[in-house]
């Protein structure tokens, strides 16, 4: 509990350093590692994090492939356990949960993207979406879900029907349908062309401006970092440098 | 080369471990039956044709009333008889001590120290009777364990009305009698009937037939002509009362022997087939998912120069590894399932030596029939691997397509939840899979409730006949045929409430070219004990003239109501006249016919006599009614309808509740198997969007359910199939196990219906379950890295 208020301390500090207008963390991390043993050796994918994340921020992770990205993203999402360390969503310690509460939290907070869409092949795209929204508290209307994202004429279209793009935006939509606190997306728009994946950045953009989101978004494209509140740059398994954003630039003014 | 691919196949064998054993245990089962069956039934043949030739049983039997020793050599002369050989039958009384219910026996005439051409006493302690001493005898095995009676013991017997001391001698068999029930019974019990033999010039002496004979046996020259000879016989025999000759088919104690042997034969034909077919589409759903997944590596062996048979025959060997596996473990099951079956034949039958030896060819068939069924059911993956070119092979598969069909529209109309659609639309995407799994559930469904049906229907056979044709207690049969004076003699005995009597004229039926020996069973309107009941259990009013043909003599005779048959009196009343059949009853024992009382009465002329009565009791004197009863010396048999009863309730719980446990598991194993691969297939099918649904926030159950759901939903829908096909298969046993003896009625209890289904649901549950706990394996982080 000393441990927990002396974060919390610190990390007010740090919303003013940073003049993030004094929001909230939403999450907390410390010292948190992550090693894989296979066999005779060891990958060490993240090297003693310490993190602080803005409720309703951008957050950009950016860093050379293999640096431990996509392994805070899920420990983060809570997909995932780091090896040791400490990882706090508000009041709530996930490093302690077990599964089910873990799987809980996923369900109440954290909308994901990834770069494959992970779509299930036999349900149109609303019900991709009512996936989400039949375990969901207080969820939007598919539709409308589907219309934020500019899908509502494909509703019923299944996933084989659509394209790549469209794909990602259906995922997106489902993402978004429970109007979740965070949304974790690595590598979003991966797969798609630039203009493409300009429309599907737009679309969390506005979620996050819109629902309050915050959103955690993981690339290899620099020029994306444009559109963050601040950047942690990854190397070998730590954060080597944060980047705050003073304006931050909307998708659609942004190119590759 | 060949070696890289073998071990390949090895390392695909045991990564399906699970799912290999699966098919093999339903491979095995089939074998297992197969080899059972089989097995004993070859062993049972070979034993009974050794035994046969060894102590010379005879091929045609005739009894007569009484008749001079020289009608033998008369009969040794017809033409295409080898050897001919009388003696003498005769009914005794046994004064057991302790005993209330009369014990008897059937005494044989044997030669001195038991010798004889025909029919060779096997003598497996003590010695043969010597010829003209007195009261000594040899006793059946049977006789003698049941009722622990020893050489040297003595016993005191009525014969013919005097009391005589008999000493046991011997103990021994013979082949004319490996199955014996005791005249007027229904159910053996060797407890109360014993087959002894006695020295010839003793028997003669103590049955008051010096000179005579009352049986003779027959061997026929190879190749003669059964019906001929029979017909030579009852010419020469009909003079002295002969009741008309019979082959071995008609031989109560072979005829029994050949219908069990008939019942196994049928086993093999109806339940390995059923396993085989499982197998078969077992495999070829297994082995098509397994060569859908591994498209690139076939595709991959085909580029680095791997023919296209070699490669086919890779996963054809996969599809006859696994059947190895199951014929491995089905013979060895089987083989020990018939040396314990065996064992129980051993104590119905009495064979002085049952070898259980189950030959090669027995083996080789069965394993023939599994490599057989699981080819067939690798062919269909196969021919895809050899016509797969190795360009479309590497690329991925095409994703599965799913359309807005009427299924899908029908689980948006029933308000389905997206989980919902998932488990709807994943059935209707894979609809041979789904019916593999439907249809075998089902058939396993059906296997069980077809033995349950079995024991419903002993059951049924039971009541039929005890509760509903037979409602005495006591019915009593005489040594001869008495006149009606016997009746008031019984109605004055104590104890006595009712008195009916029961008569019956042996005849030849004939119609046309075929015949069958029958005795026609008289009965009166006012009769209250007994009546005849149909197959249904509903009572049957006997027609005013005419006869009534039992639905088997008919279809025996082919004759139908309204036709005539021919009539002729055995037993020295050579007459012969023709009689309407008025109706049929269908009936579950024996082939019978009936006649009313008057009708009979001029038929016979001289009035048929009284073969037995039925007796309704004062149970509180029971006892003190037995005990004068075997006094009598008249009375060659007493029957308590309860004693009865029970007895064969006892062998319908030894003989088919030991062969449950079996079927249970074998019919689980159908079940266990195919949905083992079924949820195996389904779980690494759909491992990607399980783990997905984790990611959502999908709790460990919730996505349990969509893995369980679906195989619970085939489950439910193999239900009402699986009922159908036991239906069918129910009725198909009874058909194939009935014989001339007795039919089984098709009389399944609503509850067997029940019970097939909670075993069949507490196998796929169990099994299920145990599938569904990988869902705690998925690994949420590797999904997101890949597709599929
Ligand atoms: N399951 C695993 N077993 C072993 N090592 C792993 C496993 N998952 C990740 N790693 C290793 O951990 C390190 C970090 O991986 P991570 O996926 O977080 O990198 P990343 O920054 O997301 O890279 P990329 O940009 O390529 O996606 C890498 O070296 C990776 O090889
Ligand atoms: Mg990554």
């Amino acid at each position: 509990m000393q441990l927990r208020l002396f974060y919390a301390c610190t990390m007010e500090k740090c919303a003013d350093q940073q003049g993030t207008n004094g929001r909230a963390a939403a999450f907390v991390g410390r010292a948190l590692r992550k090693t894989y043993v296979t066999g005779e050796t060891q990958v060490h994918a993240l090297r003693g994090v310490d993190l602080e994340i803005y409720a309703g921020e951008v957050l950009v992770l950016l860093g050379p492939s293999g640096s431990g990205k996509s392994t805070l993203l899920n420990i983060i999402g809570g997909l995932d356990r780091p090896t040791a360390g400490e990882l706090w969503y508000g009041e709530t310690e996930l490093t302690a949960l077990d599964d089910a509460a873990l799987t809980r939290f996923r369900r109440a907070n954290i909308g994901f993207v990834f770069q494959f869409y992970n779509l299930i092949p036999s349900l149109t795209a609303e019900e991709n979406v009512r996936l989400v929204t039949d375990i969901s508290d207080d969820p939007m209307h598919p539709a409308d879900a589907l219309d934020l994202v500019g899908l509502a004429e494909r509703r019923t279209h299944f996933p084989a029907q659509l394209s790549g793009g469209e794909q990602q935006r259906v995922a997106v939509a489902r993402a978004i349908a429970k109007r979740p606190g965070v949304l974790l997306c690595d590598e979003p728009t991966g797969a798609l062309d630039s203009q493409t994946g300009i429309r599907v950045l737009e679309t969390l953009a506005q979620a996050n401006r819109e629902l309050g989101t915050t959103l955690i978004l993981i690339t290899h494209n620099a020029g994306i970092a444009a559109m963050a509140d601040r950047v942690f740059n990854f190397l070998d398994g730590q954060i080597a440098s944060i980047a705050v954003n003073e304006k931050r630039i909307s998708a659609s003014e942004m190119a590759w | 080369m060949v070696r890289a691919l073998d071990t390949k196949l090895l390392r695909d064998l045991w990564h399906m471990r699970g799912q290999a054993l699966a098919i093999a245990l339903v491979i095995g089962a089939a074998t297992a039956t197969f080899v059972m069956a089989m097995g004993v039934h070859h062993s049972l043949t070979q034993t009974r044709d050794a035994y046969y030739d060894r102590n010379g049983y005879a091929d045609i039997f005739v009894t007569m009333v009484r008749a001079p020793r020289s009608v033998v050599e008369q009969l040794a002369a017809i033409d295409g008889v080898a050897q001919a050989e009388g003696r003498i039958e005769q009914f005794a009384t046994l004064e057991m001590p302790g005993r209330i219910a009369p014990v008897r026996a059937v005494i044989n005439s044997v030669g001195d120290g038991g010798a004889s051409t025909l029919n060779r006493l096997v003598l497996l302690r003590g010695r043969g009777p010597v010829s003209d001493k007195a009261g000594e005898v040899v006793i059946d095995k049977a006789f003698a364990d049941a009722n622990a009676v020893h050489l040297g013991d003595r016993i005191d017997a009525i014969i013919y009305g005097s009391r005589t001391r008999l000493e046991v001698v011997g103990i021994g068999l013979a082949p004319d009698y490996i199955w014996s029930i005791a005249p007027g019974e229904l159910v053996p019990d060797a407890s109360r009937y014993g087959i002894f033999w006695m020295g010839e010039k003793a028997l003669e002496a103590a049955s008051n037939r010096q000179g005579a004979i009352n049986a003779v046996a027959l061997k026929m020259d190879r190749g003669a002509k059964e019906a001929e000879i029979i017909r030579h016989v009852d010419t020469l025999t009909s003079q002295y009362g002969g009741t008309g000759a019979i082959g071995r088919k008609d031989h109560l104690s072979n005829a029994f022997l050949q219908s069990e042997l008939d019942q196994l034969e049928a086993m093999t034909r109806i339940i390995p087939p059923i396993f085989l077919l499982v197998s078969t589409f077992l495999v070829y759903v297994v082995l098509g998912r397994t060569i859908r997944t591994e498209r690139e590596e076939i595709g991959l062996l085909k580029a680095f120069g791997h023919t296209s048979a070699s490669v086919g025959w890779h996963y054809l060997k996969f599809a006859l590894a696994i059947a190895l596996l199951g014929i491995v473990l089905g013979s060895a099951a089987g083989w020990w399932m018939g040396r314990s079956m065996t064992g129980q034949y051993a104590e119905y039958y009495r064979f002085p030596f049952l070898y259980y030896q189950v030959s090669a060819p027995v083996f080789l068939a069965g394993a023939a029939l599994a490599f057989g069924s699981a080819a067939i059911g690798a062919m269909g993956g196969v021919r895809k691997a050899v016509t797969l070119s190795p360009a479309v092979a590497m690329s991925p598969p095409p994703p599965p397509v799913y359309h807005a069909g009427w299924i899908e529209r029908l689980g948006e109309k029933a308000g389905l939840s997206a989980v919902g659609n998932m488990i709807v639309r994943h059935i209707a995407r894979w609809p041979g899979r789904s019916g593999v799994t439907v249809f075998g559930v089902a058939l396993s469904l059906g296997l069980l409730f077809s033995v349950l049906q079995f024991i419903d229907s002993s059951r049924a056979m039971l009541d039929n006949y005890f509760f509903r044709a037979q409602r005495q207690d006591i019915s009593v049969s005489f040594i001869e045929p008495r006149n009606e004076k016997v009746l008031s003699e019984l109605a004055s005995m104590p104890g006595v409430i009712r008195v009916e009597q029961a008569r019956a004229v042996p005849v030849m039926l004939r119609s046309g070219p075929r015949s069958k020996r029958v005795a026609i069973e008289a009965a009166s309107s006012d009769d209250r004990l007994t009546s005849r009941v149909d197959a249904q259990g509903f009572e049957v009013a006997l027609p005013a003239s005419g006869l009534m043909l039992s639905r088997a003599l008919a279809d025996h005779l082919g004759v139908s109501v309204g036709d005539r048959v021919e009539v002729e009196l055995l037993g020295g009343r050579q007459t012969s006249t023709t009689m309407p059949i008025a109706s049929t009853i269908d009936e579950l024992i024996g082939t019978r016919a009936y006649a009313q009382s008057d009708v009979l009465s001029r038929l016979s002329r001289d009035g048929a006599p009284v073969g037995s009565a039925n007796l309704l009791i004062d149970h509180a004197r029971r006892d003190e009614l037995i005990g004068r009863l075997a006094d009598m010396p008249m009375v060659l048999g007493v029957t308590e309808r309860d004693a009865a009863m029970g007895l064969f309730q006892r062998i319908i719980d030894e003989n088919i509740m030991s062969m449950m446990g079996f079927y249970i598991a074998f019919a689980s194993a159908i079940a266990i198997g195919v949905v083992y691969n079924s949820a195996r297939i389904l779980y690494s099918e759909r491992a990607h969007e399980l783990a997905t649904l984790r990611v959502l926030g999908y709790h460990r159950n919730e996505v349990g359910i969509v893995l369980l759901g679906e195989v619970a939903l085939l489950v439910v829908m193999a239900v009402p199939v699986g009922c159908v096909v036991g239906y069918w298969l129910a009725r198909l046993m009874v058909a194939m196990f009935s014989s001339d003896l007795f039919r089984l009625p098709f009389a399944p209890e609503r509850s067997s219906y029940g019970v097939a289904t909670l075993v069949v649901l507490a196998a796929t549950t169990a099994t299920a379950v145990i599938v569904a706990r990988r869902v705690n394996r998925l690994d949420m982080v590797r999904v997101l890295k890949a597709h599929d």
